[in-house]
């Protein structure tokens, strides 16, 4: 867990899982845009490891995929191990690289979404799952990532909505403090 | 600090991959029967009733989404529903065409067993041109001297007679109707036999006239006028007898020779299908022709007596 890390967001991460993914299940997965559905758990691992780093990344990864798994009634672990690496991926991108830029949410979600998308492939692959690798592949993938990137942002408000206060460092408090205590702030630098 | 927050990170993602690896292969190597599917029915025991109650709560967003999605997939359905009526119409019509074509081949097959037009070696032709202007005194059809037509070669159609053929390509010809003022019909009243020649009425290219009837020749409305089986002159196409012309509409009494004006019978403006009597040139019926046009002048009965220089009788059957 993250330094300063409480219990409270912990249980704010574990309903908003539980929500997204019945929603995902019940909703999302029955409306198709472009000829696939939208896939929220990448997002909503990736976004909880970019505010609450690798660590918590990661967990809820695993906790999202696996309950993906149980509820879809699929190979477990295959999941759990995919949303595992992207949480913790995106975790550690905030932790090396902090991005602010308006723009990050939306690169951030394409990326796990096509992450999480070729990485469960090649899982599938390697499980020995009967399907040929055919341009149709590329292309479900390709509008997978267009599709999920569409709703990366209101995905990420979501997300920072839900768990913006109980974080251990908010951004937004990072930022102020950097700039109130010197030596980082554009001004004091001018 | 540092490397204690380092370690633990690395050790929380080892034991989560190292978790889920086992949980995988546990997973794939164990029967349906096992011990994590069981659990995984469990869940799904356990689950299956929030999944419902979640499922009919978020039916009316799913509804709702759905309805967005109906109404593009709609959109796109429309336009490609409008497409396919485009080309079904197109279809229809070329459809249509062809029947028409071949309602017209099975009226002019009939025609051809009702006048014995086989023995002329007809030459079915497909109208590919019409003249632009009003008039439609001529149409070029799709068949030439490749296929034996000739000048001058009669060309009929279901309906009836349709004109001659006034130039001739190797592919192609093109044919007079009877409504340009060039050409002239030796023609009969059906019921009376007298005879005549029919030309366009001066003023309406769309009906004829028959002129120089004798005096004493009795014609009523609505009788059919047929092409006589003679020619006007020895260059004229000799047309096989009792082809339909026209109908008789009215009756002129002013001049010396009686006329009657004609409407035509076949359908000028909307030519398909057409035939073209190869042999009235060079065959029995234009040897005839040809005869009766060089025996000298008083021997040829019919020449003197009508003055319209009937050359011969046709037929040849």
């Amino acid at each position: 867990m993250s330094p300063g890390f409480s219990s409270a967001p912990l249980l704010r991460i574990a309903l908003l899982a539980i929500a997204v993914v019945f929603f995902q299940i019940g909703v999302v997965s029955e409306v198709p845009l472009f000829g696939v559905s939208a896939d929220l758990s990448p997002l909503l691992v990736a976004f909880v490891g970019l505010l609450c780093g690798s660590t918590v990344g990661a967990a809820s990864g695993f906790a999202v995929g696996l309950l993906v798994d149980l509820a879809l009634v699929q190979t477990l672990g295959v999941t759990s191990l995919t949303l595992t690496l992207v949480g913790y991926w995106a975790g550690r991108l905030r932790e090396l690289r902090d991005p602010q830029a308006a723009l990050t949410p939306l690169l951030v979600g394409a990326a796990a979404s096509g992450g999480a998308m070729i990485f469960y492939s090649i899982v599938q692959f390697l499980l020995g799952v009967d399907a040929p690798v055919s341009l149709e592949l590329v292309r479900q993938i390709v509008l997978g990532v267009v599709v999920d990137t569409i709703v990366a942002l209101p995905m990420w408000a979501l997300v920072r909505r839900s768990l913006i206060g109980g974080l251990p460092d908010d951004p937004r408090r990072r930022r102020r403090r950097a700039y109130t205590t010197g030596g980082l702030s554009p001004l004091s630098r001018s | 600090m540092h490397d204690k927050t380092v370690r633990r990170r690395r050790a929380v993602l080892a034991l989560l991959v190292v978790l889920s690896l086992i949980l995988l292969s546990a997973y794939f190597g164990e029967a349906s029967g096992g011990g994590l599917h069981s659990v995984q029915r469990g869940f799904l025991t356990v689950v299956s009733p929030i999944q419902n109650g979640a499922n009919k709560a978020l039916k009316p967003v799913r509804d709702m989404i759905g309805w967005f999605g109906d109404t593009l997939h709609a959109k796109g359905q429309r336009d490609e529903l409008r497409k396919q009526v485009d080309r079904l119409r197109r279809q229809l019509v070329a459809d249509e065409s062809e029947k028409h074509g071949y309602h017209e081949l099975l009226a002019l097959y009939g025609l051809d067993k009702q006048l014995s037009i086989s023995d002329y070696h007809p030459v079915a032709a497909t109208v590919v041109a019409k003249s632009p202007n009003v008039w439609y005194s001529t149409v070029t059809i799709d068949k030439g001297e490749s296929s034996g037509v000739h000048v001058n070669d009669p060309v009929i159609n279901d309906e009836g007679l349709i004109g001659k053929v006034a130039q001739v390509a190797s592919d192609g010809a093109q044919v007079t109707l009877i409504t340009d003022s060039s050409v002239g019909v030796s023609a009969r009243i059906g019921a009376s036999g007298a005879t005549g020649i029919v030309q366009p009425k001066v003023g309406d290219p769309n009906d004829l006239l028959l002129q120089y009837l004798p005096a004493n020749a009795r014609a009523n409305r609505g009788e059919y006028v047929v092409t006589s089986g003679t020619v006007a002159s020895p260059d004229d196409s000799l047309y096989p007898p009792d082809i339909p012309i026209g109908q008789v509409t009215s009756i002129n009494e002013e001049s010396a020779y009686r006329s009657v004006n004609v409407h035509p019978l076949a359908d000028l403006h909307n030519l398909d299908v057409v035939q073209v009597l190869t042999a009235a040139q060079g065959s029995l019926p234009s040897n005839v022709s040809r005869l009766a046009a060089s025996l000298p002048a008083g021997s040829h009965p019919e020449a003197t007596a009508s003055g319209e220089q009937l050359a011969s009788t046709g037929g040849g059957k």
